[in-house]
């Protein structure tokens, strides 16, 4: 660091100031969200209004236990098993896209074979394929398979969604890595796989949190497939379930944002915790060919 | 071969039902039924009552997908496309169902007569594609005129409306009438007269009922398209006028009907033609600033001294390839039933058979909710007299989606009613004449 | 075990573990391809499954190709998605450079930075819906409240401040994921360059442009491959904002293929134009995948 001239109580001044400006910029960012959020409180009456109210004359819980199918109204949306769904269909398909996309991204990253770059190439472009025009196809086929309104369908799509930026981030990963460290490993009689698993997996712990994130979240809040694949409370998944609030002539919106945020907040938390590693992640993946 | 099997079965179903009382619905021991069912707020405590109907039957429902209107009609053509037609009974719409083919069986005779004799006659008729009945309606959909009471007993505006228009402000009875009114009441942005729904299939939904009132039509007795005439350039003029005297709201090209029903509860529009799904949710004061102050009068007349009435039908269909068709028949039965119809009445939908809009509207005037039973009398009236569906023809959707952005460009103004109509003619003829009507 | 596993493995170790992604995406991907592509040859209608079986040739393609309709979705969905892009990393880029220089509280900052990342696509679609409703939506609202217009604005309706509304929305959607792939390229930078060039009496301005940004240029051309890879997402949104509408103003591919297969249940012209617009997306990410290679060369060779 440079020795600067300005007093340390001037600095820190600058520094409040500039991280006050950043916060309410992320705030008024994050304005069009916080609305949804907010309006989950509010009576439907309030939310749409004409006059404006501005100022919440109301804030309560209603909405929430409408969903739950308390209190008079019962709605009674299954978002308990939605959840559930939600929860088992992006877990497991992010942990199964982590681990082909270890697998796929450390040969890359520490093998030369023939059509590497085709292969690699390939396998992003595969993912460019718009949702849209995939959707029946992929309909017909897992409609044979048995697969449609299965968790395990929505599972096996999620993870081809997933893999490609999963292997994009773990190969520049495990490059940023010496090799040395493993070969190392092994000249003390390592197998490669023990290598592998005591030395390099560690080390690309960052990486591997960061690809897990996105697919995480992408799996989470995917909707165009799933509206097409699942069918029943045994798949449907949260971001389906949203269409529960709309019937053919009515909608209920503040229903809806209460259920957004049902959504919002396991993935909140679970970026948050993570965002240590993420950051690094990032660092490290990607950028170095 | 297929009408012998479904006389016998029919007969069988009849014998069975004719000793029994009305409760019974047959024993399916250990069978289970898979259904697809509408799904959402408004629908699920008619399935709440599903387990009557297994403890009385022995058998199970399962239900294998539960889905709003438009998600549900996308999975059976995807049903359709890779012959996963593996279940009984699926949920169905009277606009929807000719472009279904032959999947859903002919319900008469499998259904017994005496129960469709209970149903409202247009119902069962609107029902019915080629002869063939192949959905029991389960409730009814049509538009009246939602509008501000208050409004109308305003004395400032009663004089100035007379000054201006020469005849006394009521609630409207033509649609010439709520032209003058919409204009009178809107001050925009903060309040408009009027509003309607401008994209989709919706728009063209309110064209064509205009069209009708109007005393035209849709298609000629040889399937022309012929909406292009006269009375269809005064219907879409209706809108184009309204939308530049700026009596609707400038959104409307982008209005579905939740944007409406929003509309009218934020207490900012006079006058709202909707659905009788929402008169509930208008009058609660949770939900809507215009609780206590809802008026409803059956939809205007056209030029034609015809209502507007475009109305469906929400129901339930059996699949031709049912293995228990006669279980599907008894679960058909019992979700139409009159107990059922009753639950779902109370909810605010407009029931399918004929002892029940009465005994609702007794039921709603004996609690005190006249709200409720004004409401329910105004939509009996208007489904009795009024309601007609869309042509049913499987080209329907079609013809609509060429027509609705013509419709929504003479409306911001990017061409005439008349350019608009002729070149969405064109379209729909191309659409008709390669579909082989002509 | 895993020894003699490991030596025979040793010439087809990177196939091997290369298998289950490159089957996964054959299976996915490929696989349903295939399908899609032959429907597009036939007058495929989802409610006459027979029709798959008449082949057409390439007539889907020459009726779309024909058709003007089609060419200016072709067109809009090009300028929306080169707009959108740009405008997430010129937005991404600035709260990214802001963020980096925060030292407290920046994982919750970070955090914040990332809240519409935790949208689903459908919820942005209706959120912004209702926003820009030109009669009791908020924004209107505020606008009106605050004076600055007596006049309800058309968001929805207007042929430009439609395609406005759908390009905004879809940037809250996404800025986010620029943003933190270029905060993470800051973080990686080195200190050295930048302490060099400020010692040689470079201005802000100078170091930002000639040293910060050439180094952040392959993580921009990440995050934009990567976010075309996934751009058809905004289908989500639009469906429910617009649907293409009024009068076709916001009409992009998706929104016409989705409406001609479904609702049309003509699947075969549906697909060819989805053939058309994977082209298209593949197009975009290629270039972009170029792009990167490009910029790591000239990065290696500065270094």
């Amino acid at each position: 660091m440079t020795v600067s001239v300005e007093s340390r109580a001037s600095k820190q001044a600058k520094k409040v100031a500039l991280w006050l400006a950043t916060f309410l910029l992320m705030l008024v960012m994050c304005v069009p969200g916080l609305w949804v959020v907010l309006s989950a409180f509010r009576p439907n009456r309030e939310i749409l209004a004409k006059p404006p109210v501005w100022v919440p004359e109301e804030l309560s819980l209603v909405n929430f236990g409408k969903i739950f199918g308390f209190g008079a109204e019962q709605v009674g949306i299954p978002v308990g098993s939605y959840f559930t769904n939600s929860l088992i269909i992006a877990l497991t398909s992010t942990v199964i896209a982590l681990i082909i996309g270890v697998a796929g991204g450390y040969s890359f990253a520490r093998y030369r074979f023939r059509f590497k770059g085709g292969i690699f190439l390939g396998l992003m472009l595969f993912r460019a394929v718009p949702g849209i025009a995939l959707s029946l196809p992929v309909f017909m086929m897992w409609s044979r398979l048995g697969l449609v309104d299965t968790k395990l369908g929505l599972i096996i799509v999620y993870v081809s969604l997933n893999v490609p930026f999963t292997i994009w981030l773990i190969d520049g990963f495990f490059r940023q890595i010496p090799q040395a460290l493993s070969e190392a490993a092994q000249v003390d009689g390592c197998t490669r796989w023990q290598a592998f698993w005591k030395i390099e997996f560690p080390l690309a712990k960052s990486g591997i949190a960061a690809a897990g994130v996105f697919a995480f979240l992408t799996s989470w809040n995917e909707f165009a497939l799933a509206s097409q694949l699942t069918r029943s409370t045994d798949s449907k998944t949260l971001p389906v379930g949203l269409l529960d609030f709309t019937a053919q002539f009515t909608i209920d919106w503040a229903g809806m944002c209460a259920m957004a945020v049902i959504i919002i907040i396991p993935a909140l938390i679970l970026t948050f915790i993570v965002q240590k590693h993420l950051i690094a992640g990032l660092t490290f993946g990607g950028v170095k060919g | 071969m297929k009408l012998k099997a479904t006389l016998v079965l029919g007969t069988a179903l009849v014998a069975l039902a004719l000793p029994a009382t009305a409760q019974d619905y047959g024993t399916f021991d250990g069978y289970t039924l898979r259904v697809k069912l509408i799904g959402g707020a408004q629908y699920e405590p008619l399935y709440a009552e599903i387990p009557k109907w297994e403890a009385a039957t022995g058998a199970k429902v399962e239900i294998v997908s539960s889905k709003n209107h438009f998600e549900l009609d996308k999975e059976i053509k995807q049903d359709i496309a890779a012959g996963t037609l593996d279940w009984c009974v699926g949920s169905n719409h009277t606009s929807f169902a000719p472009q279904y083919g032959d999947i859903y069986i002919d319900l008469n005779g499998v259904i017994a007569p005496e129960v469709i004799a209970d149903f409202v006659p247009l119902a069962i008729s609107q029902s019915t594609v080629n002869d063939r009945l192949v959905q029991l309606p389960r409730h009814s959909d049509v538009s009246n005129l939602f509008y501000q009471k208050s409004l109308y007993e305003d004395e400032a505006n009663k004089t100035g409306f007379k000054e201006k228009y020469g005849y006394d402000l009521a609630p409207p009875e033509t649609w010439n009438q709520v032209k003058d009114q919409a204009i009178f009441f809107s001050n925009p942005p903060d309040f408009y007269g009027f509003q309607f729904v401008g994209k989709d299939e919706a728009v063209n939904g309110r064209f064509y009922e205009m069209l009708v009132a109007n005393g035209g039509a849709m298609f000629d007795e040889n399937w022309n398209p012929t909406f292009n005439s006269a009375a269809g350039v005064e219907a879409l003029q209706f809108f184009v006028d309204l939308y530049e005297a700026k009596a609707v709201p400038v959104g409307v090209p982008n209005y579905t009907w939740d944007d409406t029903g929003l509309g009218f509860a934020s207490g900012s529009i006079a006058l709202n033609l909707d659905w009788g799904g929402w008169s509930t949710f208008f009058n609660d004061p949770a939900n809507s600033k215009v609780a206590g102050n809802v008026g409803l009068v059956r939809a205007p007349m056209g030029s034609g001294g015809k209502r507007t009435g475009w109305s469906g039908s929400h129901s339930f269909s059996i699949t031709e390839g049912c293995d228990n068709k006669e279980a599907a028949a008894s679960f058909l039965t019992f979700l139409t039933s009159y107990d059922n119809q009753m639950v779902e009445a109370r909810k605010g939908l407009l029931p399918t058979r004929t002892q029940v809009w009465v005994d609702a509207i007794a039921e709603f005037e004996g609690a005190g909710n006249a709200f409720s039973a004004e409401v329910m009398k105004t939509f009996q009236t208007s489904m009795a007299e009024d309601a007609f569906t869309p042509p049913l023809i499987p080209e329907w959707i079609e013809v609509s989606n060429v027509m609705w952005p013509k419709l929504q460009a003479a409306i911001v103004g990017d061409m005439t009613a008349q350019e608009a109509l002729d070149a969405a003619q064109a379209e729909a003829a191309v659409i008709m004449s390669d579909a082989g009507y002509n | 075990m895993i020894r003699a596993l490991t030596t025979r493995r040793t010439e087809m170790a990177p196939f091997l573990l290369l298998l289950p992604a490159i089957a996964t995406m054959l299976f996915v991907v490929a696989l349903p391809l295939v399908f899609s592509l032959w429907t597009s040859l036939t007058p495929y209608k989802l409610t006459k499954p027979d029709t798959l079986y008449d082949f057409i040739w390439f007539r889907n393609y020459i009726r779309i190709f024909a058709d003007w309709d089609f060419w200016e979705a072709f067109l809009r969905t090009i300028a929306f998605l080169t707009v959108a892009i740009n405008l997430e990393f010129a937005l991404g880029l600035g709260i990214a450079l802001l963020i980096n220089k925060i030292t407290w509280g920046q994982r919750g900052l970070r955090t914040i930075m990332m809240f519409p990342m935790m949208f689903s696509p459908i919820l942005v679609g209706f959120q912004f819906k209702f926003l820009f409703n030109d009669h009791i939506g908020v924004v209107n609202n505020a606008l009106q409240s605050l004076g600055l217009t007596d006049q309800a604005i058309p968001w929805l309706v207007d042929a430009n401040l439609a395609m406005f509304s759908i390009t905004l929305a879809e940037v809250w959607m996404s800025t986010s994921v620029f943003a933190i792939l270029l905060l993470a390229g800051l973080f990686a930078m080195p200190r050295d360059p930048l302490e060099a060039a400020r010692v040689d009496g470079c201005n802000p301005w100078q170091v930002f442009r000639h040293i910060t940004l050439p180094f952040l240029m392959p993580f921009a051309y990440i995050a934009m491959a990567i976010r075309s890879l996934d751009v058809a997402r905004a289908y989500d949104l639009v469906a429910v904002m617009t649907d293409g509408g009024p009068a076709g103003r916001t009409e992009l591919l998706w929104t016409l293929i989705a409406r001609t297969g479904y609702d049309e249940a003509k699947m075969g012209q549906a697909n060819a134009m989805a053939y058309i617009s994977t082209i298209l997306s593949v197009l975009f990410t290629w270039h972009f995948y170029r792009k990167l290679v490009a910029a790591r060369r000239y990065m290696g060779g500065a270094e």
